[in-house]
């Protein structure tokens, strides 16, 4: 972020804003740094340089140890765990800003509201019963069964939200944090349940999951989220005009000319598809669903047209940064990203509700 | 022009307005009356279409309401509400915005930026266009909302469109003196202009001053409706509003009354 | 003409003999082994090894091969050496595939667990040789465990006196086991959270130990390790309690007295709470046997003998 970011606190005679060139131009030149640091650095120290080889040797032209070493840190470990990380950090923001757009609060995230324990009940469900009962169901799915499950979970979780807390055009602050509160005590409590009846691997792999990692990340698993990635491609940008008129309430969206009902779907659908994806390669993260957003928005208004593509692009932007710093810190082991985020997030978090309230709300 | 034909709204068994007829035309500027729970905003939603009418119908130009779109009631009628709740920190000039956020429009960027300008200054805000939303007192709020409105009408302005409609809810419910006439003029100045305008009010005495045509709605019903000599007479308003109401009686001598129809803007 | 012949020849056996001493240093390191997971490994190069489980890098040190060792799991806690002074890749089930390559083994050697699952799978695809090694929790799953490590890195004399003896503690173990006459009913407690216990069921290495060191497992009508309900708490009346040495959490005596489910057995009436080591206890490694004999010696004190193992 530039120096320029800094002095936004609210002067007497007016808010100074960044225009949405500057925010996403300087993101996405942010990111670009971010993703070559990603492809460069590791535990092993082979860093860019060596790509030429890398390359050869995936196209047999070099066929040392060294070339293929490079090959597999470069290509089959760093490349797609840098995809992977672009994809669930800029999801994982654009859910977060879609879900703080259509409830209108700057606190919705996600994980706050149930919405990712919800994908994440569907994936536990999932890791513990598809070699069992669900198999015949989960099997033909092949890499995509985790993923898809994940979205599904999402998508429930999310339309009971709607349901639940939605209602008359004026949502009640107490009713959507209750409501997310008991999804999200529901969905730990099944979660359980069906912990309790998995084996002692299904449990190990399951807390490990839960704690948030790319370690895990290959190609089969950047190819499961494609489907999940353009779908969202698809479907921000014609929520932008939707989210925007909501931001006044449901009735002068309305008397906008929004379809409410079409944008109510729609963000539905969106969110599931990007939590769902995200977590299920991922794991549960947090922190990227509030922060970032609300750092667009402190840095260019409200307006989702910056908000969902300049969200998406600090989103990825963090979650490389978080995860270079997870694999590097202890090397040659790894700590859990979820921790690195918790750790970079809470004290922004800290300073934003210190400095500006959430978003102004008296 | 906006019509409603016996228009009435039942839910959860009660009904909110019943067998109402009102016409809003372009060129005036239409006020409505009555008591609390008298079904004001009831029939406002009914007008905007918000709401479905049980049975009756409302019609705009001729077509009923329900067969246009969202995107289509919005290029024809704009809508001031009564209070919003807002959770993100936007400045004055970005809700203003909001009113060109209608889809289907494509209005070069610099001239909406320059119709809201106009908006803005016509309301009286230019001073605090940068000013955060949450910021302004409740009447400064209002008049934001206004100025969102005229920006969505400006923009639909087509050669071979009807004229637009304005309709408001209780705008100068949070005003204070100088500012009710501001809104007021205003509302007036855009039924001069050919739209058709209809404002909720609480005020009487605003109401008289400023209405065309006034509406007393009670109990869901049309009461009475005319001019504001007709409407505001002592039987029609005791009947009303439940109480024994007197008009055009000044007070005992030595008690001051303060009239908007007194009131100038510097 | 003379002196070019046996210039010739000097040359010949020379390069007969280095070749014959590279052949014998290259024959004892090079081999194919199939591994636990069914896969062929070719092995050429023992000299870094990195080490996966703790039982693994234990059987590693008994076989005398530690000085090869250049990195290990967290979990490998014995020796106390192995943890100081060598690197640490981390937990065996959270591995960095990234991070693993960069100690720059030539040899891994992993137990079944090592995980996650993608991660394992770059690491196989590497040119490094990823040898998984068989996990039998059993008496002759520790002497094969042995003698499949041994014969990994070439010291299948060590191997096999090290297998060897630890058949025979297992055998003397059983000996000792046919004296008792009224098992004792032993209940495995893994943690305590919030009153609650988890205690291990049938087929857990829990499970395993017990009924080596001559116990009944209480818990036996579970499978895995489950929290314990409240009420078949009660049912339970185990007369000892066996649990792993405490953690950052404190001594888990303390915690094991708070299930109130316990409170009425003889095991928490007389205290019988026995606290080993994890690793020690449920690693299947060369001490088993040993860590089987001190759970029952802790369990019938009658059956104390003065003569020990020979386990090392």
């Amino acid at each position: 972020m530039t120096s320029e970011a800094l002095p936004l606190t609210a002067r007497r005679a007016g808010t100074h804003r960044l225009s949405p060139a500057q925010v996403i131009g300087g993101l996405a030149v942010l990111l670009v740094v971010a993703a070559i640091a990603s492809l460069s650095l590791g535990p092993t120290g082979i860093t860019l340089s060596s790509l030429p080889r890398a390359i050869g040797a995936a196209l047999g032209t070099h066929t040392d140890a060294a070339a293929t070493r490079e090959q597999l840190v470069l290509l089959d470990i760093r490349l797609p765990r840098t995809l992977l990380g672009m994809f669930v950090g800029a999801s994982l923001a654009i859910a977060g800003a879609i879900m703080q757009g259509l409830f209108r609060n700057p606190l919705a995230d996600p994980g706050l509201i149930g919405v990712s324990s919800g994908a994440a009940l569907a994936a536990v469900a999932t890791i513990a019963l598809g070699n069992g009962i669900a198999a015949p169901l989960l099997r033909p799915l092949g890499i995509y069964a985790l993923p898809f499950a994940a979205f599904f979970g999402g998508i429930i979780t999310t339309m009971v939200l709607v349901a639940v807390a939605g209602r008359h055009g004026q949502l009640m602050v107490g009713t959507l944090l209750l409501a997310g509160i008991a999804l999200g005590a529901l969905s730990g409590a099944l979660t359980g349940l069906i912990a309790y009846a998995s084996d002692d691997r299904e449990l190990r792999d399951l807390t490990f999951w839960s704690m948030g990692s790319l370690g895990g990340a290959n190609w089969p698993k950047v190819f499961a989220v494609l489907p999940f990635a353009v779908l969202i491609a698809l479907m921000a940008p014609w929520l932008i005009r939707g989210l925007n008129g909501f931001l006044l309430g449901e009735s002068e969206a309305f008397h906008l000319g929004i379809n409410v009902e079409r944008t109510k779907r729609a963000a539905i659908v969106t969110t599931a598809a990007s939590v769902g994806a995200a977590v299920a390669m991922a794991g549960i993260i947090g922190f990227v669903g509030i922060v970032v957003p609300h750092v667009v928005r402190l840095l260019a208004g409200p307006d989702h047209r910056v908000v969902l593509p300049g969200g998406a692009l600090l989103g990825a932007v963090l979650m490389l940064v978080a995860d270079i710093v997870a694999r590097l810190i202890v090397r040659p082991a790894e700590l859990p990203i979820g921790i690195v985020m918790a750790a970079i997030g809470t004290p922004v978090f800290l300073h934003l509700v210190m400095k500006r309230g959430i978003g102004g709300m008296e | 022009m906006l019509t409603a034909h016996a228009a009435t709204f039942r839910i959860n068994g009660k009904t909110l307005v019943s067998d109402i007829d009102i016409t809003v035309p372009p060129g005036k500027l239409v006020v409505l009356v009555g008591p609390n729970g008298a079904g004001k905003s009831t029939l406002l939603r009914l007008l905007s279409g918000e709401l479905k009418a049980t049975s009756g119908s409302i019609e705009l130009d001729g077509r009923a309401l329900g067969s246009f779109s969202a995107a289509e009631l919005a290029r024809r009628r704009a809508v001031v509400p009564q209070s919003t709740a807002l959770s993100f920190p936007f400045t004055v000039r970005e809700v203003v915005m909001l009113g060109a956020t209608v889809p289907g429009f494509t209005s070069a960027p610099e001239h909406v930026e320059r119709l809201a300008s106009d908006c803005i200054r016509t309301v009286g805000l230019l001073a605090l266009e940068h000013r955060l939303f949450t910021q302004l007192s409740g009447g400064e709020r209002q008049r934001v909302h206004i100025a969102r409105a005229m920006l969505q009408l400006a923009i639909a302005e087509r050669p071979d469109d009807a004229p637009a409609i304005l309709l408001l809810d209780e705008p100068t419910a949070s005003l204070d003196l100088s500012h009710q006439g501001v809104v007021l003029e205003e509302a007036r100045r855009q039924s001069r202009e050919g739209r058709a305008v209809l404002a909720i009010l609480h005020d009487l005495n605003l109401a008289a001053v400023f209405a065309d045509e006034l509406v007393l709605l009670s109990d869901g019903r049309v009461a009475a409706r005319g001019t504001p000599a007709e409407v505001l007479r002592d039987d029609l308003l005791s009947r009303a509003y439940g109480c024994e109401v007197r008009t055009n009686i000044t007070p005992a001598a030595g008690v001051p009354f303060v009239l908007p129809h007194a009131i100038r803007n510097r | 003409m003379f002196f070019k012949s046996t210039l010739y020849a000097g040359v010949a056996c020379l390069t007969l003999a280095v070749s014959l001493a590279a052949g014998a240093i290259e024959a004892r390191a090079e081999q194919t082994i199939v591994d636990a997971g069914g896969r062929e490994v070719k092995i050429t190069d023992t000299s870094r090894i990195l080490s996966i489980g703790g039982d693994v890098t234990e059987i590693l040190y008994a076989l005398h091969v530690d000085d090869q060792i250049i990195a290990v799991d967290s979990t490998s806690q014995f020796p106390g050496d192995a943890l100081s002074k060598k690197e640490n890749v981390g937990y065996l089930r959270a591995l960095s595939a990234e991070g693993v390559l960069s100690t720059n083994p030539t040899l891994i050697i992993a137990a079944g667990d090592a995980g996650p699952p993608p991660v394992v799978a770059v690491l196989k695809s590497s040119s490094i040789p990823y040898i998984q090694v068989p996990d039998d929790k059993t008496p002759e799953g520790v002497a094969a465990k042995i003698r499949f490590i041994a014969k990994v890195v070439g010291r299948e004399a060590a191997g096999e006196t090290l297998a060897k003896d630890v058949d025979r503690d297992f055998a003397l173990l059983a000996e000792q086991r046919a004296k008792i006459k009224s098992p004792k009913r032993a209940l495995f407690v893994l943690s305590v959270q919030n009153g609650r216990a988890t205690i291990g069921g049938a087929n857990t290495s829990a499970d395993a130990m017990l009924k080596l060191a001559g116990a009944e497992n209480a818990a036996a009508g579970a499978t895995g390790y489950k929290p314990m309900a409240d009420e078949a708490g009660v049912d339970l009346v185990p007369d000892a309690i066996v649990t792993m040495q405490g953690g950052p959490s404190g001594p888990p005596t303390d915690g094991i007295m708070t299930v109130k489910a316990l409170a009425q057995s003889p095991a928490i009436k007389n205290r019988r709470i026995i606290e080993m080591n994890g690793l020690y206890l449920l690693g299947f490694g060369p001490r088993c046997a040993r860590a089987a004999r001190e759970l029952m010696v802790a369990l019938y004190p009658e059956l104390a003998l003065k003569r020990a193992s020979t386990a090392e």
